[in-house]
């Protein structure tokens, strides 16, 4: 690579790697606590591993057979590209690693927060924020490293030319390792998301409900599971989903930069360095950020908070202070444009975190007025909460409108002709949105482990000094999750957005390889495929909304999302059946249990967590793969279109509204625990305990598991555009 | 040999033989041997002496509460289940002890009483003989005098309550604040405290027939009481904070949520 600063982005993946392996051994030297912690630590550390252990045994015997399927089509029928099947599983491993690193850190850490907390909230938030940290750096430098790697190698491979497309070839080839990850990233958001809901529900609606133990109560059968599946779910699972939309979203950038500049080699490597560089930035500007989180003893929430804030907010503002020279000093076009499409990305981001704060957060209105209706029972909990969730659909969708339409303008210089150049800008602002996400992950990470000592310091019975530090920890991680979760969302949208102006870059080069030189484009108008606009390619393939093929795509891909979501809350209600029967059974067979004289058998429930979360994910991830391949052979490339455009505007909106209904009802619950509308015991807190079990499945499994259904289809259409050409 | 204890347990009434210590038995009282059946449990120890002569088949005791053939303890030997609140004195009542659904045992031992002649406004929950909810302006030893005089035409001989808190009711039953209360139909408890507080014809209102959500431990004002004309015990519940330090497992269990979800 010509440009000296593309190699701060491995510099910078480098450094990430190495300060997430200090921060590991540095939380590693910490005592674990009591031998009834460390015994707690222990079930939840193996319900983990074996979790992970099946799920990837069954992962590879699926990336095994599709890698199979794809040598055949790319070396037997010459129908993919010959890396697909190599950068599919390459994709898949570096997710899964990440997965592995982030489940074996955060259950290591919970017990020595636990421990921490014994002496100090401040060695405690330490301890839990910079195992958090651990997660985010590793994710990012995994992710870097391999975007790195991979664009090296093939860039390396691929023999000079002196064809204007030999850089989009490149990056078009290198954008197929994001296949990989993604379906990785749905079996662990799937799977995961059944998991914990399952254990979650199947314990709360026997040991709350029915036998009237309090919650992490070490008597409960599913309560280890329940543990174990908050690191599933939002550990391994929020890991791979951000793995992938930040692979997802560089790759992206990489295509459309190369495409943007098709012309000019030297502006291509410009272009397709400056997603490389705001990246490394980032990373670099993350790592600051973790040291800046530490707080005195004695602090109360806002401090927390502060700290916390303190952190992500100074790490976004070195990226929007430090990518201006950057790209100034690499001599990108339209300077401004594009340091503007990052600002605008990560100004969405925040923006959209905000808005799931006030949708979930119990300080504001929204929140509160489900509570309030809880005084009238379950049914207007309901309907309140349903209702909540779709009106807090307007600021995230308004945001990524205006973020999009301002990345777009901005990078295409307000040309709105220019739409390569636009859609490059959109790419760029979901890099920028992601850039921070080696900090913005370690306070979604933080969350479980601070969840997870909480569950510890209750099960080893520490005193009450100890439970008000990881009440704290615990309080401030649901905060900082809605802004997580806001971030995963948004970026999801905007990388969608790039993989589907990808994915015409990669079908002028399957049109090119399978000899179409030129597009006729009726009234005897006739382009070259090479010189095509993307206007051009939409009138070739005839994608407007007056042809019923694009129309018919667009509703399929619009049900596509709901379909999803059906399977996967209908999965949960299953998985949540089959760990209500075994946890009663305990109960029933073995009455020591709830006298405390016999331990419960944990690992039957992680067990029966762990087969439903597998059998359970096999028809939410068939509709995932099998649709864009179905629509790609039956409809072609309008279809293909219309599909990820219907799924991504119905599943973008549906996963804020699931995600952020289900929050709702949950911290309503929690406002009502605090004393408001008669407090625990009262019939608005029965009322409120149903609307958070109805909200478990929306706000843990369905609606975040939307976020890869977008990516993931738009990544398959991309490998298999041949057969949609064809 | 074991010794034996007599339980008066009040949900509902009975009086139980057992070799079980309090807290074992109100283990197994609450959640069984099978975990078949669940609930609440509220009961006294006894002191046999104090018993009066003939009122119970004590002499069945040494007889059928011994250790069975396995050597494991007689769990429950039941020597009385219809109006036995009304044939044991007061005087015979040693500990309190409340029992949560999942079996967890608080103890409250006897406390002296020091009247509350400060306050207008009284909710009371009562556990035996009947459940109701009621409202009074009487403070506690006179609210028991009243529901125990034989002179009135509804009364019982003996009974046992615990005070509930009003918050801001107690004061202000119109536009007081109740969020933090937990009692079904708050409006209509308003109506009733904004009644009695406005006229002196009655000095007790029935709130709720019957309660079916359980002791409101999060609520109980002072704590539980017992008596009838003659006779009155005042059992002191621990505040928050001491239940929240000392009592954390009872008390987090004593706050899980309801039965009928």
């Amino acid at each position: 690579m010509n440009e000296p600063l593309f190699w701060l982005a491995p510099a910078a993946a480098l450094v990430a790697l190495v300060v997430a392996r200090l921060f590991f051994l540095q939380m590693r030297r910490q005592d674990e606590g009591t031998d009834l912690m460390r015994q707690i630590g222990q079930h939840v550390r193996l319900g983990a591993m074996a979790y992970l252990r099946q799920q990837y045994r069954i992962m590879g015997l699926v990336f095994a057979a599709l890698a199979l399927v794809f040598a055949v089509l790319a070396y037997g029928f010459g129908l993919q590209n010959p890396w697909l099947p190599f950068t599919f599983l390459c994709g898949g491993f570096f997710s899964a690693l990440a997965g592995y690193i982030g489940m074996r850190t955060a259950t290591l850490a919970s017990t020595r927060t636990t421990a921490a907390a014994r002496s100090s909230l401040g060695q405690s938030l330490r301890v839990a924020f910079r195992s958090g940290a651990v997660i985010g750096l590793t994710v990012v430098s995994l992710g870097l490293a391999n975007c790195v790697g991979w664009f090296l190698l093939v860039n390396w491979l691929t023999p000079e030319s002196a064809d204007n497309y030999r850089l989009v070839v490149i990056t078009t080839t290198v954008l197929t390792f994001s296949m990989g990850a993604s379906l990785q990233a749905l079996f662990a958001r799937v799977g995961g998301g059944i998991f914990t809901k399952a254990a979650d529900v199947g314990a709360d609606l026997v040991g709350k409900v029915e036998v009237g133990i309090p919650e992490d109560d070490p008597r409960n059968p599913a309560v280890i599971a329940d543990n174990v599946g908050d690191n599933v779910g939002d550990v391994a699972g929020m890991g791979a989903d951000l793995f992938e939309s930040y692979c997802g979203s560089l790759l992206a950038a990489c295509a459309l930069g190369a495409a943007a500049f098709v012309g000019d080699a030297d502006l291509q490597g410009r272009a397709i360095t400056a997603p490389f560089l705001i990246a490394g930035l980032g990373v670099m500007a993350s790592i600051l950020g973790v040291f800046l989180v530490r707080t005195k003893e004695g602090a109360d929430q806002r401090a927390l908070l502060a700290a916390l804030s303190r952190g992500i907010n100074t790490s976004a503002v070195l990226v929007v202070l430090l990518t201006l020279p950057a790209l100034y000093w690499l001599g990108m076009p339209n300077l401004w444009g594009t340091w503007g499409a990052v600002v605008t990305g990560l100004v969405t981001g925040l923006v959209i975190g905000r808005a799931t704060e006030y949708a979930t957060s119990p300080s504001y209105t929204a929140t509160r007025g489900i509570a309030e209706a809880a005084e009238s029972g379950p049914a207007t909990v309901i309907i309140t909460g349903i209702g909540t969730g779709m009106m807090s659909t307007v600021v995230p969708v308004l945001a990524v409108a205006v973020g999009t339409l301002g990345a777009f303008v901005l990078s295409a210089g307000f040309d709105m002709a220019a739409v390569t150049q636009g859609l490059y800008g959109v790419a760029i602002a979901a890099v920028g949105m992601l850039s921070t996400l080696g900090i913005t992950l370690a306070s979604d990470a933080y969350g479980p482990i601070a969840d997870n000592a909480g569950g510890n310091a209750e099960m080893s019975g520490l005193g009450p000094e100890v439970r008000a530090r990881t009440d704290a920890l615990d309080s401030l991680g649901n905060t900082t999750a809605a802004t997580g979760k806001g971030f995963a969302i948004g970026s999801a949208a905007l990388t969608a957005l790039a993989l589907i102006a990808s994915y015409l870059e990669v079908v002028r080069i399957q049109l090119l390889h399978s000899g179409r030189v030129v597009l006729e484009l009726g009234h005897s108008v006739e382009v070259a495929t090479r010189d095509a606009t993307l206007p051009d390619f939409m009138a070739y393939f005839d994608v407007t909304l007056l042809n019923p093929v694009v129309l018919a795509a667009l509703f399929i891909g619009s049900m596509s999302a709901f379909v999803f979501s059906g399977l996967t809350m209908q999965a949960v209600g299953r998985a949540a059946g089959k760990m209500v029967v075994e946890v009663r059974r305990q109960f029933r067979e073995n009455p020591g249990i709830l006298e405390g004289t016999a331990q419960p058998d944990y690992a039957r429930c992680i067990e029966i967590s762990t087969k439903a979360a597998q059998r359970e994910m096999v028809w939410p991830s068939v509709i995932a793969v099998v649709t864009p391949v179905a629509v790609s052979l039956l409809l072609g490339v309008a279809g293909v279109i219309g599909l990820l455009v219907g799924a991504l505007c119905t599943g973008f909106a549906m996963a804020v509204f699931l995600s952020n209904a289900g929050g709702a009802w949950d911290n309503a619950k929690k406002y009502i625990e605090t004393g408001q509308h008669g407090g625990k015991a009262s019939p608005a807190h029965r009322a409120s305990v149903i609307g958070d079990t109805v909200g478990d499945p929306f706000k843990d499994t369905s609606g975040p598991s939307l976020n890869i259904l977008v990516k993931l289809m738009s990544i398959i259409a991309i490998s298999v555009a041949a057969l949609a050409v064809s | 040999m074991s010794a034996t204890y007599l339980y008066l347990s009040l949900i509902p009434q009975a009086l139980i033989a057992s070799m079980l210590e309090p807290e074992a038995f109100g283990r197994y009282y609450a959640v069984g041997t099978k975990v078949h059946s669940r609930g609440e449990a509220i009961f006294f120890e006894l002191d046999p002496a104090q018993l009066p002569e003939g009122e119970f088949p004590l002499e069945l005791v040494p007889e059928r509460c011994v250790a069975k053939a396995d050597g494991s303890p007689k769990k429950s030997v039941y020597l009385a289940i219809y109006r036995v609140l009304s044939r044991v004195p007061v005087s015979a009542m040693k500990a309190l002890h409340l029992v949560t659904r999942d079996g967890k045992t608080l103890s409250l031992e006897r406390a002296p009483y020091e009247g509350d002649s400060q306050r207008r406004a009284h909710l009371y929950q009562e556990f035996c003989p009947i459940d109701p909810m009621v409202a009074s302006l009487l403070e506690p030893r006179d609210f028991c005098r009243a529901i125990t005089d034989t002179q009135r035409p509804v009364h019982v001989p003996r009974i046992v309550f615990s005070e509930l808190a009003l918050r801001e009711l107690a004061t202000d039953p119109i536009n007081g604040l109740a969020n933090d209360l937990p009692y079904p139909n708050i409006p209509h408890l308003r109506d009733v405290l904004a009644s009695l507080l406005s006229s002196d014809k009655k000095q007790s209102k029935l709130v709720l027939k019957q309660v079916n959500e359980g002791v409101f431990y999060r609520t109980i004002r002072g704590g539980f009481y017992v008596g009838d004309q003659s006779d009155f015990a005042f059992y002191r519940f621990p505040a928050v904070a001491h239940l929240e330090t000392h009592h954390y497992n009872w008390w987090r269990s004593a706050q899980a949520p309801a039965r009928d979800i």
